[in-house]
């Protein structure tokens, strides 16, 4: 027997025990039988390569700086700029792996290493980009061929790989497409996990698309003025409210930030609440609650509201509908009753200068509003993210008391120059 | 005897419980964790009986982290005579055995049989005191060794209940889990006479009624039947919830024909309808994968009749996934 038959003729076993193996041996066995089929199909160059080899480890990086071993091909993700993440890079670094790498080794650790590098370029919603990682497979290679293969799980790891992709793809929310659907029949074949994976997708997904009855879009406004008038109309459920931009940031840089000295103030009011305040008994004061944490998908923002007391028992209008025997739909308990809610606003800062603007601003639309004692209920200063427990009724400290005393005081001598 | 069976009771519970992920057979390198429903529900009895079972010391290793899930226990402990609080509780089981079977005479948990019959709304948990809050229980994603905090406290003027705390989606650093971050709260499974466990019969009801304030956030509702048997530990009903945020009250209307069925934290293929006849308990899941505080107010929690509702069951099952329920 010749030299070539004999390792046609080894390559043939090993890709037999490999394919035994490999779910008990893990990685390293399924790539030699991996290479092994492909050199049965290449050309005579490659067949003369030493491909049993076990590929070398990566040589640890010599030089200043942390000596910090980087995963395999990790390389392909560093050539580009740290500033310039995006897709293109992305798209460039996972074809370069193609490239340099014709038996594709390591396209398991690969994709592994892809996948945790996509928030980092910001491609993590990108159906294209899910399709290209999934090119990277080798195709057909992986599709059972035998009943006895299809028993047990061909090509465990590649199909954890396949499985572990879709499953990135599930938590983003992605929805694959029929080309997801033609790359996982081409290299799994139709009875694999992933393609179960893919069937459970296309049908759960399409159940719960439109689940959310208070749909938030996927892209919110970077301007906080926009984001602000997104939050107020998805919390007012009333459509004839108007929203008013009572302040507009005064400078805006490249960055964005606004100035802190003005801070976007942003109100909503419907026409009842109007009424309302109009109606609303001067001896009693309104209070300025807030800030309160509203959150439209990952973005958290805080408004503030402007309400009254309850009416004591003896004035509130108590409308109670009969109801027949057979029709009692009404819960036999007393539901929480609060204050009437007379307007909303979200304000880039959250401090009392602030909120006195949104008031004067309220104003100029509820003239009966200068009459009526302002009491400003502000929980905390800060305006990072922290715990706000809604509307907690807890005791001023007393120092604060006596400044909202002052400043309502200051508020009516201002209405009453004004 | 009392004594004993909760002794029992508590040294299984313990037994199970630093094992949550050994429920879990998804548990590889790289599958997700979402971890909900393979808690073991740490059934704490009240803070009297709790006592007891610290002063037996062969507990000890364990009763910090009772501590740590039983959040709405309280935070005194009465100094109470050991024998004293054994007799109040068996008196206690005798006197409510002795209710039940009265009881059992008026009609279904002593209401009259056609006042049971005719009600088509009831409320089935509200939060108007502290013993009302007793009745649940917290946790979060502290047991496996995440970073979320969740805390159940009374609302504004006691009358709504508030659930806050912080989310936070870092995984564990243990080697199996790839993701985490997600806050429970879970409703005790109510007990009848020497806790034997009694479940909440609801089949007359087709809707389930919260009203809530949250912060926008999306919630998950959970409920579970009978998880006595081995096979049933796991499974469970779900749907979202999803709040809109603001200062107004909502009311979530969610009917039961929308519940779909997951097994161990993984939505099956077979999807069978919700039996309302055995519910055991009810919970609200929060792991929408972003990292924050947020808060819930829960005002009521009931159930009625809704009679526009005519759907039966919303998941049809599929061929293609299920080709043996088609044969």
């Amino acid at each position: 027997m010749s030299w070539a038959q004999a390792i046609l003729l080894a390559r043939g076993l090993s890709r037999g025990w490999g394919d035994i193996c490999g779910p008990l041996l893990g990685a390293p066995f399924s790539q030699v039988p991996l290479r092994a089929a492909r050199g049965l199909h290449c050309s005579a160059a490659a067949r003369n390569s030493d491909s049993w080899l076990v590929p070398p480890p990566p040589e640890p990086r010599k030089g200043p700086g942390p000596t910090k071993a980087l995963a395999l091909h990790e390389e392909l993700f560093q050539q580009a700029p740290a500033g310039a993440r995006d897709k293109a890079n992305f798209v460039r670094a996972v074809q370069n792996f193609g490239q340099h790498n014709v038996h594709k080794r390591g396209h398991v650790d690969f994709i592994y290493l892809a996948l945790r590098k996509m928030r980092e370029y910001g491609v993590e919603r990108d159906l294209a980009v899910y399709n290209l990682l999934l090119d990277v497979f080798p195709k057909e290679v992986f599709r059972p061929r035998s009943i006895i293969q299809s028993i047990f799980i061909h090509y465990p790891r590649q199909q954890e790989c396949g499985i572990a992709v879709l499953e990135q793809m599930e938590s983003h929310g992605v929805m694959p497409n029929k080309e997801t659907e033609f790359l996982l029949i081409q290299i799994f074949g139709r009875k694999s996990y992933p393609m179960l994976k893919f069937v459970r997708m296309k049908l759960w997904f399409s159940r719960f698309k439109n689940i959310n009855p208070f749909p938030v879009p996927r892209d919110l406004p970077q301007d906080p003025v926009d984001l602000a008038k997104l939050g107020l109309r998805h919390m007012e459920p009333n459509l004839s409210a108007t929203v008013t931009i009572y302040q507009m940031p005064s400078s805006k840089d490249s960055t964005g930030a606004a100035d802190p000295a003005e801070p976007h103030i942003v109100g909503i009011q419907t026409p009842d609440q109007q009424a309302a305040l109009a109606n609303h008994n001067p001896a009693r004061p309104v209070f300025v609650e807030g800030p309160f944490s509203l959150w439209l998908r990952d973005k958290c923002v805080y408004y503030h509201i402007l309400r009254a007391d309850l009416l004591p028992p003896e004035e509130r209008l108590d409308l109670d509908y009969g109801r027949s025997g057979w029709d009692d739909y009404e819960f036999d308990i007393h539901k929480v009753e609060e204050g009437p809610v007379f307007a909303i606003c979200m304000a880039g800062a959250h401090d009392q200068a602030t909120l006195a603007k949104w008031i004067q601003g309220l104003q100029e639309t509820n003239p009966a509003l200068a009459q009526i004692p302002v009491v400003f209920r502000l929980a905390g200063s800060t305006g990072e993210l922290r715990e706000s427990s809604s509307g907690v009724k807890e005791p001023p400290p007393p120092p604060p008391e006596g400044q909202e005393e002052e400043e309502d005081n200051q508020q009516r001598q201002q209405q009453g120059q004004s | 005897m009392a004594w004993v069976h909760r002794f029992l009771n508590g040294a299984y519970i313990f037994r199970h419980y630093p094992k949550p992920s050994a429920s879990c057979p998804f548990l590889g390198t790289r599958f997700a964790y979402y971890c909900s429903s393979s808690l073991q529900k740490p059934e704490a009895a009240p803070g009297k009986t709790s006592c007891q079972r610290n002063s037996e010391g062969d507990l000890q290793g364990h009763h910090q982290k009772e501590v740590v899930l039983d959040i709405t226990s309280p935070e005194e402990k009465p100094e109470v005579s050991f024998d004293k609080a054994i007799k109040d509780e068996i008196m206690d089981h005798f006197r409510r055995l002795k209710d039940d079977i009265v009881n059992h005479w008026i009609g279904p948990e002593g209401r009259p049989l056609h006042e049971v019959l005719l009600e088509q709304a009831k409320v089935v948990w509200q939060f108007r005191g502290k013993e009302d809050l007793d009745k649940w229980v917290v946790t979060s994603d502290k047991i496996i060794g995440g970073r979320s905090e969740v805390f159940l406290k009374m609302g504004k003027n006691n009358q709504s209940a508030l659930l806050y705390g912080t989310l936070s989606s870092e995984a564990p650093k243990d080697g199996e889990s790839g993701r985490s971050g997600y806050c429970a709260m879970i409703s005790r499974i109510p007990r009848g006479p020497f806790e034997r466990k009694r479940s909440y019969d609801w089949s007359q009801f087709n809707t389930l009624y919260l009203r809530v304030r949250g912060d926008g956030r999306p919630w998950m509702v959970n409920i579970r039947g009978d998880t006595d048997l081995i096979q049933r530990k796991n499974q469970m009903y779900s749907y979202f919830m999803f709040t809109r945020g603001g200062p107004y009250w909502q009311e979530v209307k969610i009917p039961f024909s929308k519940f779909f069925f997951s097994n161990q934290g993984r939505i099956r293929d077979a999807q069978y309808p919700l039996l309302l006849d055995k519910i055991s308990s009810i919970g609200f899941t929060l792991a929408d994968k972003v990292d924050g505080p947020f808060f819930l107010e829960i005002d009521f929690i009931g159930v009625f009749t809704d009679p526009a509702h005519t759907e039966e069951f919303a998941y049809e099952n599929s061929p293609e996934l299920n080709p043996r329920l088609f044969k």
